[in-house]
């Protein structure tokens, strides 16, 4: 089924400056960097700040509610990984606090999907190491 | 005033296609001769190498290297540069450069690639340590298909919109003897082609394409005694988003504009002045934000400015990839746009000629759509 992309085998490449981001999924957050000198949200996460180049940032929670700025139905798997799972939804998800997310949408027929829907994240875990965050219609 | 203060006086494009036979070597040594011959330069002349590494070139970056090797050209300038579809333009800019500075005086810019034969997988995940894998987003048709899907969903662009471009790229192609793809297809074909990421189908993505390109750049003044009518270089422009998702816009690629407004302003131009434009299409979405983005038409009046296809065939305001562009004629990654607009300059382009062309734009981008190089081209 489409509606439950799990991507067993592709797994993030996790690092020092990034880990906290895929941490925080394991234990149901959304972080996101704040610039410790500047204050600007950055996402996906990174070693400096793209603004004013300061390095130190505290890991914020988001939300996790946001809408769909745009999206794409996969009709064609590019990876084993996502053989028989076509089609799937991949979508950017724009969220409430600014930051715009590469995810999937789930839950909903690709049909009804539209610009503009609002959703909410939500947590798959792919193993006891790695949860991936998807979003849902929000309620 | 216009720049006009380098020329381009060769131009090469070997067979495209299945090239089984060929490596990108032997097809750069062929592309070279043919744009020596078309300009009656003698090798020993050319005293600059910029190339564009193909996707079968592992070496990269040292791809001048082999390239100057193989054809005997010990230069004074050199270089390679990768920024996918943008590359060719780049480097002929950075050749005229070399010529307007004195650092050179003719320069081959070459490309060559057996993608086709080779294999070439244009899917890997974008976005690096994104990992965008993740989450399945792979490939090229899918960032451009995430921004027309916000196209359409900001100004009500439709697909036959896109189907009108792949139709009118193919009809240009069954006039170009050395197109790929010459068999006419409909707006119906178009819209029964498989949907591979949607909002795009089968027909709105390029080729993939063995083959090489050469385009020889020299001074004004040595252009007057070359073998057919020179062709000078106006305006050039550039504009990069080295940024994706941290960029909002990134999805409109406003970057694509700036390139283009830059070349105007060095050409002292504007949209009304071009005759004919070879618009970057590694996929259909792709010219439709160009026609907005090089002020052929506003922002998000791309799909009302190509529907029906009259506007951007020969006879229309604006006829767009004469030659059949990365869809219909091959995927030479941009090179063979600059190379037809030349030839459209020249006069040499027989039934798909266009009457009176006197300005072409040429336009090419790349990588994560985060590129754009922009040439205007004239007499």
């Amino acid at each position: 089924m489409n509606d439950k992309p799990k991507a067993a085998s592709i797994r993030p490449t996790i690092n020092d400056v990034n880990r906290p981001f895929w941490d925080g999924c394991g234990r149901g957050h959304l972080l996101v960097q704040r610039c410790s000198h500047c204050g600007r949200l950055r996402y996906p996460a990174a070693l400096v700040c793209p603004n004013c180049l300061a390095s130190e940032a505290q890991w914020q929670p988001m939300s996790g509610r946001g809408q769909v700025f745009s999206f794409v139905v996969f009709h064609r798997a590019y990876h084993p990984a996502w053989e028989g799972k076509v089609p799937y939804t991949v979508a950017l998800i724009e969220l409430d606090e600014g930051p715009v997310m590469l995810s999937n949408v789930v839950g909903v027929d690709p049909a009804k999907l539209a610009v503009g829907l609002p959703v909410a994240v939500a947590f798959e875990a792919v193993d006891d190491s790695l949860s991936i965050p998807v979003f849902k219609p929000a309620g | 005033m216009a720049w006009r203060q380098a020329s381009i006086v060769g131009v090469g494009a070997t067979r495209q296609g299945k090239l089984p036979d060929e490596t990108p070597l032997s097809l750069a040594a062929q592309a070279f001769c043919l744009a020596l011959e078309d300009c009656g330069i003698d090798k020993g002349e050319v005293d600059g190498l910029l190339t564009m590494p193909g996707t079968t070139s592992p070496e990269g970056a040292k791809n001048y290297l082999n390239v100057g090797e193989l054809v005997g050209v010990n230069p004074r300038f050199t270089g390679s540069l990768t920024m996918g579809g943008a590359t060719g333009g780049a480097l002929v800019q950075i050749a005229a450069m070399a010529i307007a500075t004195g650092m050179a005086k003719t320069v081959a810019c070459i490309f060559a690639d057996t993608a086709r034969t080779g294999g070439s997988r244009f899917a890997a995940a974008a976005g690096g340590d994104d990992s965008w894998g993740v989450w399945g987003m792979f490939g090229n048709a899918a960032n451009s298909a995430m921004g027309f899907r916000r196209h359409m969903a900001l100004y009500g662009s439709r697909s036959e919109h896109l189907g009108w471009i792949a139709v009118t790229c193919r009809k240009h192609a069954a006039m170009n003897p050395n197109a790929v793809m010459r068999d006419p297809i409909t707006l119906d074909d178009h819209q029964n082609s498989r949907l591979i990421v949607d909002p795009l189908r089968l027909l709105d993505c390029c080729l993939i394409s063995d083959g090489a390109v050469c385009v020889i750049v020299t001074s004004p003044e040595r252009a007057r005694d070359c073998r057919k009518r020179p062709v000078a270089i106006w305006g050039m422009g550039q504009g990069h988003t080295t940024e994706n998702l941290r960029l909002r816009e990134w999805w409109y690629l406003p970057h694509q504009r700036d390139c283009v407004a830059d070349a105007y302003r060095m050409a002292g131009v504007s949209p009304k002045d071009i005759s004919v434009a070879q618009l970057y299409d590694n996929f259909t979405v792709a010219v439709l934000f160009w026609l907005e983005h090089a002020g052929f038409c506003a922002e998000g009046e791309g799909g009302a400015f190509v529907e029906g296809g009259a506007r951007i065939t020969l006879g229309g305001s604006l006829p767009i990839n004469t030659a059949g562009g990365n869809l219909s004629e091959s995927y030479m990654q941009g090179w063979l746009h600059i190379v037809e607009g030349v030839r459209q300059l020249r006069g040499e382009c027989g039934e798909r000629q266009v009457a009176d062309a006197e300005l072409c734009l040429v336009t090419g981008r790349g990588m994560t759509l985060n590129t754009a190089s922009c040439l205007i081209l004239g007499h």
